[in-house]
């Protein structure tokens, strides 16, 4: 099937999101489908983290309208909807072990209790984290904590995923194994997911489609798609590419010194 | 430190007890000699009356605490969910933390005529505010990061109540409930004195010291000690150390 083909999963029309008089999020339409990953790319303070609390169902938007497959948000008779979401620092509950954040999760979910050590075994495993099934978040490191956390996300059975900015608080090499991992487990499962970073690069490796949004309040600069196939390589020359083309096509609308994004790319 | 270094430190403490024990009676009137106090442990302890006054007045503490510690709890949810409530509340429980607790002991117990109600209300109206000052504290505190969690993931109010909510004002609680506790031994000694009790620890206490039986005064002394040590070291901070087994 064809990206075109599959069913929506996240459907945002004219949505706009203001504080008090002072918007944040301009204007925003996108389409995200079943098994997409799309990356949302922008400057700090743009309105990501604003969007991502409109798509997650916590707040409602100041203007539009948001489709969770067939069902609208934000109505007196819409359910919240089924997600999971890796928040920028780990969100676990530190006085649980990692197979109890796991199981209130579960519990809170529409998975059936038989399936959940099955699942969470299986997860755990996958992602390297077995051994730590019975340990206190405290006393892992941030990767792993990251690690539990994204577990959490894959587990409930969402109907997508948000990421914002999952890797940033990560030293470097852990955060390259994480992203490899990721566009291994998110294909596996046909996760959609929508992922927030403000890296050019870390977009590329691991989305088949990025939002490229102007500077604050955030409009859809343009629908980018990867002109890449999988698996990729982080380190490739083709990323690098990728990279420096669309480095070049925010260069006016982010107001980037040239110099300095010439030392990037 | 690991148990057996605690247990060394415990026993240290107790062993230079003694030489400044000796030192105290050999240069007082009122200090009996240590030797002459553990002579008399034995026959005190197997008193069956040593033992009903002592359960007498934990019973007094364990009722007034548990009232004040409920009266805590809605006192800091009452003030943590209304502005009005929480700074007109606000003032009566810094009036109530700052009241000598033997003008308290004497308001109680002159109302209620010394019954056990005024005793457990005396201790309750001097432990309540700390547990309401450190609960509202731990509830003003609140994590809006784990909130959001527990909404994006639906946890229901239960599972919010259980799993986010108490454990984390737990060390508030906790906190509390030790300041609460030792209060509470304190202020039922002075409200038994004051309130003229027949039984309970300072009813006998007050009854050996005004016969000037200055043995059997070591001899109380003694045993609050180790009865109030016991519920703190022995009850108080075990729960604590397993309700903080993941730090
Ligand atoms: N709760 C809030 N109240 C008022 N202004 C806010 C609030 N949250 C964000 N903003 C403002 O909205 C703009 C977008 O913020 P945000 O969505 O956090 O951007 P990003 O995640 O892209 O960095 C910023 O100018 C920020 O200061
Ligand atoms: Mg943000």
């Amino acid at each position: 099937m064809t990206q075109e083909t599959r069913p929506s999963i996240l459907k945002c029309e004219d949505l706009g999101v203001s504080y008090g008089a002072v918007p944040a999020v301009g204007r925003l339409d996108f389409d995200i489908r079943k098994g997409e990953f799309v990356a949302i790319l922008g400057p700090s303070g743009c309105g990501k983290s604003s969007m991502l609390n409109v798509i997650s169902g916590l707040r409602a938007p100041t203007r539009g309208r948001v489709h969770v497959k067939d069902q609208e948000l934000f109505t007196p008779a819409s359910k919240p909807p089924r997600l999971g979401y890796v928040f920028q620092s780990h969100r676990l509950l530190p006085w649980r072990t990692v197979r109890q954040n796991l199981e209130i999760a579960l519990a809170a979910s529409e998975v059936p209790r038989r399936d959940w050590e099955a699942r969470i075994d299986e997860i755990l495993s996958i992602l390297h984290i077995a051994q730590f099934k019975d340990a206190w978040p405290m006393r892992l490191s941030g990767g792993q904590r990251q690690r539990v956390s994204i577990a959490r996300a894959l587990l409930v059975d969402p109907a997508y995923i948000l990421m914002d900015e999952p890797l940033s608080t990560l030293d470097e090499v852990t955060a390259r194994s994480l992203r490899q991992e990721l566009t291994g487990i998110c294909q596996r499962t046909d996760a959609t997911v929508v992922f927030v970073t403000h890296s050019i690069r870390e977009a590329v490796y691991l989305a088949d489609r990025i939002l490229i949004l102007t500077r604050g309040p955030a409009e859809i600069f343009e629908d980018y798609t990867v002109p890449l196939e999988r698996p990729r390589d982080y380190d490739d020359a083709r990323i690098s590419e990728v990279e420096a083309d669309i480095v070049r096509r925010v260069q006016a609308p982010w107001g980037l010194s040239v110099e300095k994004e010439k030392a990037v790319a | 430190m690991t148990p057996l270094q605690k247990q060394g430190w415990a026993g240290l403490a107790l062993l230079l007890l003694i030489p400044a024990w000796v030192l105290a009676a050999s240069n007082t009137t009122f200090i009996e000699h240590p030797m002459i106090v553990v002579r008399e442990l034995p026959p005190f302890l197997a008193n069956p009356e040593t033992w009903s006054n002592i359960g007498i007045t934990l019973a007094r503490v364990a009722a007034g605490l548990a009232l004040g510690v409920v009266a805590g709890f809605v006192a800091a949810f009452v003030m943590t969910r209304s502005r009005f409530l929480g700074e007109v509340l606000g003032y009566y429980v810094t009036a109530a933390l700052r009241t000598p607790s033997a003008i308290a002991a004497i308001l109680a117990l002159a109302i209620f005529k010394g019954s056990e109600t005024g005793y457990a209300l005396v201790v309750a109206f001097i432990t309540f505010p700390y547990m309401a000052v450190g609960l509202r504290d731990g509830l003003a505190n609140a994590d809006r990061d784990l909130d959001e969690m527990s909404q994006v993931y639906h946890l229901g109010l239960l599972a919010q109540i259980r799993h986010v909510w108490a454990p984390y004002v737990a060390p508030f609680i906790f906190a509390a409930l030790r300041n609460a506790h030792a209060l509470a031994w304190k202020v039922i000694v002075v409200a038994e004195i004051f309130g003229a009790a027949k039984t309970g620890f300072g009813a006998k206490f007050e009854h050996a010291w005004s016969y000037m039986l200055m043995t059997e005064v070591h001899l109380w002394l003694l045993v609050f000690m180790v009865i109030v040590l016991f519920a703190e070291y022995g009850l108080i901070r075990q729960a604590e150390k397993f309700v903080f087994r993941w730090r």
